[in-house]
């Protein structure tokens, strides 16, 4: 064996080929890192606040409106975004020019003139020209991706404040394609299957993975009820920031102000009977109609995302952790199981397991997949969007992840400690899912003397 | 702040938790490759360093750690692969208290439990780290993993059943001693790693020292990329601390004969160089009790005792 001179000489001489030699000799490979075996990742991190985590200290959204039909018929995209950043700004009284950039994550609208109208809105908002923004697309989740990039943005020291925002008039850019189908998708399944219409993909699901019209319908019911209970009760008020606008009456032609704060998809009174009469819209004998799939809807979100010293020295409240982000590619003729793959990965990113999580938002684009991601990930209905979801709320696409955030750490807040992460997920049209991993933010509750506590979690796992 | 002449090399120094005078140096004959070595205690009362015992074994003293219970009891880590017991309470003939023949190896690091206070680590050349209560003849479990020497192990401060330990099979460790296995691999270096120690102030930051010439900061929820890499030694760093008074301050030796200071949450984070040695420097500890006071060792068999910001040269 080596002797104890050679020890000295071995850490002295960097790059030696003697020293390689000796770990092919005793059979050293290189080693990969493996995930932590104990089981209770969370151990080591009861507590920890670091100066350079990325925190969301504000979060808000418009209210949720039925395109074409709702609130928001009438109403420029531009004034739905405008709001939202005007509120994150005066809320904070942060001033606007500190801030590095605004991501804005948009799906339908026409790339260049969806930037140039989130530039508008910015200025709207009170925002100076110093201060630029762009947008984002990916699909269905481009608000979470909008929050993640100006996260990742800010981990990497391009800037310390930032906003992540969503934004989505189905209003004024209804779902199509333009121009003609490149005639090579026929060569190539996978590629044709990124054409398919979304409650299409939703058939798929429900017939691949037998999800019931009973199961889906009464998913439906719930997240009417959830919403229904959550608007009634008051916890949206929190994080809607009321719109004011105009309406044109469709008869009449009058235009009349209006300002709205409330979402109106809502239907408190939907029943299981109800929804069963419903026909089913993408297949003859299908399972998927319009009571059980998301809504389609006007709104946008905003999220005022900064280093956590800054927030410090602002004396800002920290409202949540963004801890990480994840994406990932399914089947295009599934895409609705992208949650049940996108969760697992970013709560092993994160270091947690799946029971570690407190809260889950999962985006209903159709029931199909939320409840096949439910059963397949064994969740807790108790803890997946309990204020109700995209089928009861609508599901602007580029905002739901924006109005996720906002939903999430608000609920999180008033749950207080026994809440420490939350997950947000959605699958992707043609064939994704992305999830993001949030923490609770301030190290200490709001006072509340009502509130119940199940059990004490003040100790990891381990002590149990 | 005076400075210390000792016999042999100095291979590791050892503030007491206990009395802010109180020192011990592990030093080595012909450093460390063949001959005795002696374990020093030493007073730093002011005026010249002086010396409380010293003890003689037949090789050479490769670490040191003072008990968290007792303030006499003292573990040296012996080149033979032996784990010795010191009481200076008792007279010289019937020290050492106890002598454990188990690592096969030299033995290289000690590190006592700041929280149960019961129980103490070893790592050694054999590769494995032993975990040693006081009262007991044998240790209480082995842990045999990797695949090469193991240089240092060091507890976690907050989670008394938590340690990390740095190899030179180029991986640090965590273990859990209640679970059979390490609970997570770093690769941590392309290169051996000398030093690890757990971040006083968060129990999931660690740091990990390289033949690499670097030092590396990681938190171990997110091990993928490390949270700061410290260059500045010029070679192999030895001995890598975390300030007991400052979160992110970090005290590092090196075979660059240099003893550094870091603050790895600050872009320039070099903050303090000592040149004092005039061979390897292989031994730093910074005080519990005195704030900004620091100890070193080295192979010129010089120990230096400065406050943190003078000359350690300084009479």
């Amino acid at each position: 064996m080596i002797d104890r001179s050679a020890h000295a000489a071995k850490h002295l001489c960097l790059g030696n080929p003697f020293f390689f030699f000796f770990l092919t000799e005793l059979g050293l490979i290189y080693i990969q890192a493996s995930v932590c075996a104990a089981g209770d990742s969370a151990a080591y991190h009861r507590s920890s606040v670091y100066r350079d985590d990325v925190v969301i200290v504000a979060a808000y959204r418009t209210p949720l409106c039925k395109s074409k039909r709702g609130g928001f018929k009438d109403t420029y995209a531009d004034d739905l975004l405008a709001p939202v950043l005007k509120a994150l700004i005066e809320k904070t009284n942060l001033s606007p020019s500190e801030v590095g950039d605004i991501v804005v994550g948009t799906v339908l609208a026409p790339g260049s003139q969806r930037a140039s109208e989130c530039r508008m809105a910015a200025f709207y908002a009170g925002f100076p020209e110093t201060v630029p923004i762009r947008t984002v697309n990916r699909q269905c989740s481009s608000g979470l991706q909008a929050v993640a990039d100006v996260a990742a943005a800010i981990k990497a020291g391009f800037y310390d404040i930032g906003i992540g925002a969503g934004l989505e008039s189905m209003t004024a850019n209804p779902m199509a394609w333009e121009g003609s189908v490149n005639p090579r998708i026929k060569t190539m399944a996978q590629a044709q299957n990124c054409l398919l219409p979304m409650g299409v993909t939703s058939e798929n699901v429900a017939q691949r993975f037998s999800v019931t019209r009973q199961e889906q319908d009464q998913a439906a019911v719930e997240s009417h009820r959830k919403a229904a209970a959550a608007t009634a009760s008051g916890k949206f008020r929190e994080e809607i920031i009321p719109v004011a606008t105009k309406i044109v009456d469709p008869k009449t032609g009058d235009e009349k102000p209006i300002t709205i704060s409330v979402d109106d998809g809502i239907r408190p009174n939907a029943s299981l009977s109800d929804l069963g009469k419903l026909k089913p819209v993408f297949k003859k004998d299908g399972t998927t109609t319009a009571g059980n799939s998301s809504q389609v809807s006007d709104g946008a979100g905003a999220v005022l995302l900064m280093k956590r010293s800054v927030a410090m020295q602002k004396g800002l409240p920290i409202l949540g952790v963004f801890r990480t982000f994840a994406a990932v590619g399914v089947d295009p003729a599934i895409m609705g199981v992208g949650p049940a793959v996108a969760i697992p990965a970013v709560v092993k990113a994160a270091g947690l397991e799946l029971d570690d999580i407190d809260l889950f938002e999962i985006n209903e684009a159709f029931a199909s997949q939320f409840v096949y991601c439910r059963k397949k990930l064994e969740l807790d209905p108790e803890k997946i969007n309990v204020n109700g979801g995209a089928m009861a709320l609508g599901h602007p696409l580029g905002a739901t992840g924006a109005r996720c955030v906002a939903t999430l750490l608000h609920e999180m807040k008033r749950r207080g400690k026994d809440c420490r992460f939350g997950v947000i997920s959605m699958c992707i049209g043609t064939g994704m899912g992305a999830a993001a991993v949030f923490e609770r933010g301030d190290c200490v509750d709001d006072l509340s003397n009502a509130r119940k506590i199940e059990t004490h979690n003040l100790l990891s796992k381990d002590s149990r | 702040m005076p400075l210390f002449k000792t016999p042999f090399n100095g291979y590791s120094v050892k503030f007491s938790p206990f009395y802010e005078h109180r020192l011990a140096v592990a030093t080595a004959q012909n450093f460390g490759i063949l001959g005795n070595g002696r374990l020093h205690v030493l007073d730093l009362s002011p005026g010249p360093i002086s010396e409380i015992a010293a003890f003689d074994t037949a090789d050479g003293v490769y670490d040191v750690a003072w008990s968290e219970s007792h303030d006499s009891l003292l573990v040296a880590a012996v080149a033979d692969g032996s784990v010795k017991l010191y009481d200076l309470s008792l007279p010289p003939a019937s020290n050492p208290v106890r002598s454990l023949h188990e690592h096969t190896r030299e033995a290289h690091s000690a590190d006592y439990n700041p929280v149960r206070r019961d129980s103490f680590l070893t790592a050694s050349w054999d590769d494995t780290v032993k975990l040693w209560t006081v009262d007991r003849p044998t240790s209480v479990r082995t842990f045999k993993e990797h695949a090469y020497c193991v240089y240092s192990a060091a507890w976690n401060p907050r989670h008394g059943d938590v340690f990390a330990s740095a190899s030179g099979d180029c991986t640090a460790r965590v273990w859990d001693v209640r679970e059979p296995g390490s609970t997570m691999i770093l690769p941590a270096h392309e290169f051996e790693i000398l030093s690890c120690d757990w971040n006083k102030y968060d129990d999931c930051v660690i740091a990990t020292a390289s033949v690499d010439k670097s030092i590396k900061v990681w938190d171990v929820r997110s091990y993928r990329v490390p949270v700061a890499v410290l260059n500045g030694h010029g070679y192999a760093v030895r001995k890598v601390k975390f300030s007991p008074h400052r979160g992110s301050l970090i005290a590092s030796c090196s075979y660059d004969m240099t003893v550094c200071l870091w603050d790895y949450m600050v872009e320039d984070a070099l903050i303090g160089r000592y040149d004092h040695h005039t061979e390897f420097a292989v031994g730093v500890d910074m005080s519990v009790l005195v704030e900004g006071l620091l100890a070193s060792t080295g192979w010129d068999e010089l120990v230096y005792v400065w406050q943190h910001g003078t000359d350690p040269r300084a009479p």
